[in-house]
């Protein structure tokens, strides 16, 4: 029976089994403001969130910034050759230091500088140097020079944050001591890192901002059973009834089995067929199958009743070739279609008519997504 | 001061790199826009539309400050930096530009912010 809102408004937690019909997430956690903050803790604050591709940054130095919920984190290569991240913020008194960098339009320093005080730290995140006025207490008549201890460089340096990589993919995990990403990825870790994925590079990207919940798309995207009806385009080359939803911890693959037979190099991947990676909480991998290239998508959350799509794409040259280009207008087309869908399901949300949906037997890559969203906020 | 709002009507901006478009209630949203845009983007936002009264009634000049000035009247609260840079666009300022500008008064203390991205003339 459905469970309307006010009538019968008794919903209850995510079934683990899908053939009950309270298998989906209330509709509560779509819509409530609170759920937002929430899940900056839960969600974003616990699992390995990706941050970014290790290709726009590749000499010593370079940089991009990323902000996930209220945290903004600077990613850099370092002397070493190694990717790490540092929380966007000075051991000083807080201040942020770096600019918003787009991975797009990455950055190049010699060393992270807060421009409040001047606080410099190296790549590795040590304080490197601080100015004069640190060092003695010239305006301070209670102390002498003698008193000022100086700073110690590695017991002030910089916040670093957890990355870890699955092939070129960046990921960030702000969690106190937190579970591996290989952990967390599984299979998925090994399958993407099987391919070439470090030898494309960054052709273009599309971020479009929408009206609904994060975890709407998420599901969209997590599902075909809206594709006949509703990307009819798209579904012409593919052969829908063949193709199959593979479901793991926290990741799941939607294989789209193509109608006719595409050429090898036409694809990354071994298998005659696009695959859509899902990795939770809100990273995608795109497999096209028809394209040699691939996209990502980051489903960012704004609030709780919008959320940006980071769309990137990757060829062998960064410069788009006019098939590649009508390759992504395709994609953006499908992105368009959907938006109209998530927008029109997320107007029936507000609308509080409806207390908790409940999902059909080929919608368990949904019932997946809303089970790992029950989880979090329970823990 | 007769008005003190910035939600007579829908705005409306674009990406001026990708023509994604925007349309809110509140010209504030917009900058929120742009700046969410630049974060991720790097791009600058133009203005496709702003069908509020204290911009249509703006005066068209180059000059921000002078706009501010004219402006100040209807919002009792401060300039909402939005309306300010749907007045720019009038001259073709995309909102990057405005917030520009208005970055560089508010540094030479030309003018000042009583609550964050409300604006009022020194």
């Amino acid at each position: 029976m459905t469970r309307w809102n006010p009538s019968n408004d008794d919903v209850e937690a995510v079934s683990p089994d899908i053939t009950d019909e309270t298998n989906a997430l209330p509709a509560k956690y779509f819509t409530d403001p609170n759920v937002h903050g929430l899940e900056k803790e839960k969600i974003f604050g616990r699992y390995w969130v990706y941050a970014g591709h290790a290709n726009a940054i590749t000499e010593p130095g370079a940089y991009f910034t990323r902000t996930i919920g209220d945290r903004q984190v600077i990613i850099v290569r370092d002397h070493d050759d190694e990717v790490r991240a540092f929380f966007n913020v000075c051991a000083h008194r807080g201040s942020k230091m770096v600019e918003d960098t787009p991975m797009t339009d990455p950055g190049n320093m010699g060393r992270i500088r807060c421009p409040y005080h001047m606080w410099s730290y190296d790549l590795d995140g040590d304080l490197e140097s601080t100015p004069q006025s640190f060092e003695e207490a010239g305006l301070n008549p209670d102390l002498s020079d003698d008193d000022v201890c100086g700073m110690n460089a590695s017991e002030n340096s910089l916040s670093e944050v957890e990355t870890d990589r699955i092939g070129p993919f960046v990921f960030l995990n702000f969690a106190d001591d937190p579970t591996p990403l290989a952990e967390q990825a599984g299979t998925l870790k090994s399958e993407l890192e099987a391919m070439p994925l470090g030898e494309y590079e960054h052709a273009t990207r599309y971020v479009s901002e929408v009206d609904c919940n994060w975890k709407t798309f998420a599901g969209n995207y997590s599902e075909c059973d809206h594709c006949h009806a509703n990307h009819q385009d798209w579904i012409t080359d593919i052969e829908l009834t063949e193709s199959e939803l593979e479901v793991n911890d926290y990741h799941w693959i939607l294989h789209y089995t193509h109608d006719e037979d595409v050429d090898d190099e036409m694809r990354i991947h071994d298998e005659h067929e696009a695959k859509f990676y899902y990795f939770w909480p809100n990273f995608t991998v795109n497999m096209y199958g028809t394209a040699d290239g691939y996209g990502t998508y980051i489903i960012d959350p704004i609030d709780e009743g919008r959320f940006q799509l980071i769309a990137d794409y990757y060829f062998s040259d960064e410069a788009m070739t006019d098939a590649e280009r009508e390759f992504v207008q395709t994609s953006r087309q499908l992105q368009e279609e959907d938006f109209e869908l998530v927008e029109r399901q997320y107007e029936g949300l507000k609308s509080g008519a409806l207390a908790q949906a409940q999902l059909g037997p080929n919608e368990h890559t949904v019932h997946r997504l809303h089970r790992l969203a029950q989880e979090a906020y329970e823990a | 001061m007769t008005q003190g709002s910035q939600q007579d009507a829908p705005f409306v901006a674009q990406c001026a790199a990708t023509g994604a478009t925007v349309t809110t209630s509140t010209a504030n949203e917009v900058v929120a826009f742009y700046r969410r845009r630049q974060r991720l983007l790097d791009t600058d936002i133009e203005w496709v539309s702003a069908e509020h009264r204290a911009v249509s009634q703006a005066p068209e000049s180059d000059d921000v400050a002078y706009v501010l000035r004219e402006l100040d009247d209807d919002f009792e609260r401060g300039v909402p930096l939005g309306i300010l840079a749907a007045a720019m666009s009038k001259q073709g300022r995309t909102v990057g530009d405005t917030l520009a500008d208005v970055y560089d008064l508010r540094m030479a203390g030309s003018l000042w912010e009583p609550r964050s991205d409300y604006l009022r003339p020194v």
